[in-house]
């Protein structure tokens, strides 16, 4: 695995509190740069809490992120994402009522037709909206998505909306990406397709990923280390294989069903 | 109905449709693009209206510069009524704009000595003996008027040179709006009217891009309050009841929020509504009296929303999956 010995995110000591409800309690983790990593845990461990974290939708009561060097727990969403680190939601958010070519194009970062100031500067803003459009048929092509293009995305299916929303992501060509449960109701095929392409991205343009998965077993080849979570906590940290093994991960997790199988 | 074929009236009208057209326009940017449910829309309007005849009469500044300083002011607090409630969710904001509205007409009303209170801009403090705020632009609507008399005779008048003022403003405010709205800028827009969190995750400045179409829709409102007061000649504080922001929101769902163009239309139909209900004097109606009878307006106004709502939520020109896609 090309992992660099370099960290791109460093996670220390973050809680967060909600009232009397502590989702996410001294969470520590280090990602190296060109990682693959699954944050793995039963339903209400804090997976898309520490996302939430992370990304900047919430601010930590306690502790500190740090993405490439810089500081990124007090700072707002829109600027976490403009630095690289871009996540997706659990459930596929896409906007309903933009096309689906309009929901990739809007990722694109340093488009100078979204400032008000570039108005004027109609030649540029005609020459990013060719190139952004371009680049979005060709993601849409990727997925099968390409026959949608000039819909309106709300018509999409759930698993189409999912492959929206990632192929979205990928549009900001981050340097990181966070994905909450980017499988969950897609199929087999379309999974193992998927897998390849991120595995294909991770080559390419070295980007580092987090990813939630509920299912250890799709993320297992793919993924170079494991986070296990329940109750706020990690429990487990450590190589794919490990974590099978994990007598703690069992309980909490796993539980019958790998004994059984 | 003998009122009702006279073409005066309906110049009128039809002057009054395309102020009442640019003020729409500022709604529609608003809500039509960033999903901004603004129900204040009207105190844009009489801070810039108020503005003119207050600098006019009572300082004697030049119309136009104090018509600049209007539209800037009604900017200044599209501005700062955005700072202050923005982040408020939709609903709420709402409530705000309404109270933001109702606080600049009765700090109207209650400012006599400066804007004249109840009496209107009639009881501005005239130290120079204006008498009125309009004499630098009615020289030009009289000299358009003058223009018109060859054509239409003794119909050329004040209204009709204001159709000839307005609707070529109305045209190119529309035009360029509608040229806004191709930009990728309107397209965050329009994604934030559904949902704030995508886009702030893929890097954009939400309240930035709701802020400033604010601050341009407050502009077209301040816009329209020019117009008003030219058209008017004089203000008083009841011109700006909320009705009137109303009046700007039948146009924009008769014409369907997402189509700037429709407006065009819409603003003549409205016109027609808003011009017609004096007409309604046949039995059983003339029992009513004639002040009564004006509220009929308003019942017919809402009954036309309601309809639209109803059976076409996406107006007359609007894409129906625009507006109902779950």
């Amino acid at each position: 695995m090309p992992t660099s010995d370099k960290t791109i995110l460093e996670v220390k000591n973050i809680s967060v509190s909600f009232g009397g409800v502590k989702p996410v309690q001294d969470v520590s983790f280090k990602i190296a740069e060109n990682s693959f990593t699954s944050v793995i845990g039963p339903n209400g461990a804090g997976k898309t809490s520490l996302f939430n974290l992370i990304s900047g939708m919430n601010k930590v009561s306690s502790g500190e992120i740090i993405f490439n060097g810089e500081a990124i727990h007090s700072i707002h969403t829109h600027k976490i994402a403009q630095k690289g680190l871009i996540r997706t939601f659990q459930g596929a958010k896409i906007i309903k009522r933009l096309t689906v070519a309009e929901n990739l194009m809007m990722a694109v970062q340093g488009n100078p037709g979204d400032n008000l100031s570039g108005f004027f500067r109609k030649k540029a803003r005609r020459e990013f909206e060719e190139s952004a459009r371009a680049e979005a048929l060709r993601r849409l092509d990727q997925v099968g998505l390409s026959k949608f293009a000039d819909e309106y995305a709300g018509i999409l299916s759930g698993g189409q909306r999912k492959l929206l929303d990632l192929s979205r992501a990928l549009m900001a060509k981050p340097s990181m990406l966070l994905l909450d449960e980017p499988f969950a109701g897609v199929n087999p095929t379309l999974v193992e397709k998927l897998l390849t392409v991120l595995a294909q991205l991770r080559k390419e343009h070295a980007m580092t990923f987090l990813l939630i998965e509920h299912d250890l077993e799709t993320v297992m080849n793919i993924s170079d280390r494991v986070i296990v979570m329940a109750d706020g906590k990690i429990i487990a940290d450590g190589l794919p294989n490990s974590i099978y093994e994990n007598e703690l991960v069992i309980d909490a997790y796993l539980g019958s069903r790998r004994k059984d199988a | 109905m003998g009122a009702f074929l006279q073409p005066g009236f309906w110049v009128f009208v039809l002057a009054l449709a395309g102020i009442y057209g640019i003020f729409a326009l500022g709604l529609q940017i608003q809500y039509g693009v960033g999903g901004i449910m603004n129900f204040g829309h009207v105190g844009m309007m009489a801070i810039s209206g108020y503005t003119i005849a207050v600098l006019v009469i009572k300082y004697q500044w030049s119309f136009w510069w104090a018509a600049f300083i209007g539209v800037f002011l009604a900017a200044l607090l599209g501005a700062l009524l955005g700072l202050t409630t923005l982040r408020l969710s939709g609903d709420y904001f709402a409530i705000a704009s309404i109270a933001f509205a109702e606080i600049t007409r009765y700090w109207i009303l209650n400012t006599d000595s400066v804007t004249g209170g109840t009496q209107g801009t009639l009881a501005i403090p005239d130290p120079a003996g204006i008498g009125g705020y309009t004499t630098q632009p009615d020289v030009i609507l009289t000299w358009i008027s003058d223009r018109l008399y060859p054509l239409f005779g003794q119909e050329a008048s004040r209204d009709m040179s204001m159709i000839f003022i307005v609707w070529p403003f109305l045209i190119l405010f529309i035009w360029i709006s509608s040229k806004l709205q191709q930009t990728s800028w309107a397209r965050v827009l329009r994604a934030t009217r559904e949902d704030d969190e995508v886009p702030r995750s893929l890097g954009k400045n939400v309240f930035r891009f709701r802020l400033q179409t604010l601050v341009i829709g407050s502009v077209f409102g301040g816009i329209a309050g020019v117009f008003w007061a030219l058209q008017f000649a004089l203000l008083a504080p009841e011109d700006f009841l909320r009705i009137v922001t109303f009046y700007g929101w039948m146009i924009l769902i008769l014409a369907g929020a997402t189509r700037v163009k429709g407006l065009l239309v819409s603003a003549i139909f409205f016109g027609f509504l808003y011009g017609a209900t004096r007409f309604l004097e046949f039995w059983p109606l003339s029992l009513l009296s004639s002040p009564e009878r004006a509220y009929l307006r308003v019942f017919l106004i809402g009954f036309v929303i309601v309809l639209l709502m109803v059976k076409r939520p996406q107006g007359l020109f609007g894409k129906r999956d625009e507006m109902v896609l779950e």
